[in-house]
């Protein structure tokens, strides 16, 4: 579903340096590094928001690192993306954020629209809240609006980046027990990034760490506690001395 | 060769002029990349006004943003901007023949060719030029834009064409306005100061067809480039709040740089094309 070969991206410095990733059809993956470490720029090189330096980005068997914006446009039609600070529209209520990917994509009736919209905010449990405005919604509600619109157009593919950030636990695992209900119903290829190491690991089946612009480990969530590498040792432990 | 370069006490001998090419090829590379990346928004901007899909009324809500909201800014300042230019021109012409007859006519050619077109660009410039910037910008800086990207949507076809469309139109049209407030507030003075009848002052007799081509012409050209302009300094924008205001600066001293130049070379053309040939 998804192979990234060689990629390399640069500004000022490396970011990615080489990396390597092959994700398969329907697997729940998720991705975690120190900060600056290039996590949020991998998941934008995937959804072509990001050209690389150099490298291949393959998605559904389609090379996409050599497309214009317009074939682009096409490929992000598979994609539902939630943002790191949710890119709500400021302009739009609540109700025609969710709608916007379904109204963009065309060939769908506005009280299917309606409908489908009203359906997907109960599923988040904002029922009611169309006519509200993103500022007048709290943090968690933000982070819910957000996926609702991220999943309305079930695309087959599906990126929460930093999905909990700056939310309390308890709505944070209100949050992932959303995402895993939502997964159940649309079993999407999921790349899922947090920095809350322990609930993203409640979530996914695949887990990876990325260092430097490189993946450092990639493999099933269960064996990641049993990882030599002392840079992913010192990480999920949160430990004070080591490499890091 | 490192023998060659390093000396073992501090930086390296032939650093600095190294260090030096390469800023400047940087900056070269840079400043290409821009003027690309400027030509493209340009060229998008075009196209999607023209064969582009907008959001319903977003055209009318842009006119009113840019016409309504600019209107008592550009009249103020091309009424008093009027009335300073009479009292000047009035007060020159006394001292030197006395014969203020023609002063209305010329004033009014000059306005129609040159100073309302340019001046009433260089205050839309300035208030919307760093709306649509600071607009565009805080919405790079909080992935709004991204987000517009991944639900397939072209950023330039859905921000910069409709703002495009409206402040071509409404700089025509406040410029026609902002022309007959330049000129009443003008004739409003010789008449109050100099006591120059308006009768007189309101005369239209030297104002040539090439001189409402040129005004017109001018108005239509800084309508266009004011929010091309303004949307490629949105669409750069990096960074938090300081890169929205860094872009908001940059959208007022391009714009109204891209103004000034641009008068210069219609000036020009208007020159050779229209005047020469008697119109």
């Amino acid at each position: 579903m998804i192979r990234l070969k060689g990629v390399h991206k640069r500004w000022d410095r490396p970011v990615l340096d080489g990396l390597d990733l092959h994700l398969e059809r329907g697997v729940v993956w998720g991705l975690i590094g120190p900060a600056a470490s290039g996590k949020s720029v991998l998941l934008k090189t995937v959804c072509g928001l990001e050209k690389p330096t150099s490298g291949e980005v393959w998605v559904d068997g389609q090379e996409i690192s050599g497309m214009d914006e317009r074939e682009m446009m096409k490929v992000r039609r598979k994609f539902g993306m939630l943002f790191q600070n949710n890119a709500l529209f400021d302009f739009m209520d609540v109700g025609q954020n969710v709608a916007f990917p379904l109204v963009r994509a065309g060939g769908v009736d506005p009280e299917e629209i309606e409908e489908r919209v009203a359906s997907r905010l109960k599923a988040v449990g904002l029922s009611g809240s169309e006519r509200k405005m993103p500022n007048e919604l709290s943090g968690g509600m933000r982070k819910r609006v957000g996926i609702a619109r991220a999943t309305i157009a079930s695309p087959p593919i599906v990126v929460y980046d930093e999905p909990t950030a700056g939310l309390d636990p308890v709505t944070t695992s209100k949050i992932y027990d959303l995402l895993r209900a939502i997964q159940d119903q649309s079993h999407a290829t999921v790349m899922a990034v947090s920095s809350d190491i322990n609930a993203l690991r409640t979530f996914v089946g695949r887990i990876a760490m990325i260092y430097q612009g490189r993946i450092i480990y990639d493999g099933l969530e269960s064996e990641l506690d049993g990882c030599q590498d002392p840079v992913v040792h010192q990480f999920i432990r949160g430990e004070l001395e080591g490499p890091l | 060769m490192s023998d060659m370069t390093y000396t073992s006490g501090g930086e390296p001998p032939l650093r600095f002029p190294k260090t030096v090419l390469f800023k400047v090829g940087g900056a070269t590379f840079g400043m290409v990349d821009a003027l690309l990346e400027f030509l493209r928004v340009l060229r998008g901007t075009i196209r999607f006004s023209i064969w582009g899909k907008r959001p319903k009324g977003e055209v009318l809500n842009q006119m009113y943003q840019v016409g309504n909201r600019s209107l008592l800014f550009v009249c103020v300042t091309l009424g008093c901007l009027g009335m300073v230019l009479v009292y000047q021109i009035l007060l020159q012409v006394n001292r030197i023949t006395g014969d203020t007859s023609q002063v209305g006519a010329e004033f009014i050619k000059g306005m129609v060719h040159a100073f309302v077109p340019s001046l009433t660009a260089m205050m839309i410039a300035t208030r919307v030029g760093a709306g649509i910037a600071a607009e565009i910008g805080s919405m790079m800086v909080t992935e709004q834009v991204d987000a517009l990207r991944m639900c397939g949507v072209e950023p330039i076809e859905y921000l910069i064409a409709p703002r495009f469309i409206a402040t071509l139109t409404m700089t025509v049209i406040l410029t026609v306005i902002a022309l007959a407030v330049a000129v009443g507030a003008g004739s409003l003075m010789a008449w109050g100061s100099f006591g120059v009848n308006p009768a007189v002052f309101l005369s239209f007799d030297k104002v040539t067809p090439g001189d409402m081509i040129t005004g017109i012409t001018k108005a239509v050209v800084f309508g266009a480039a004011i929010p091309v302009v303004s949307g490629y300094c949105g669409l750069t924008t990096r960074g938090g709040s300081e890169g929205v205001g860094s872009a908001t600066t940059r959208a007022v001293i391009n714009s109204s740089l891209a103004v000034i130049v641009l008068d210069f070379i219609l000036s020009a053309l208007a020159y050779f094309f229209l005047q020469s040939k008697g119109l």
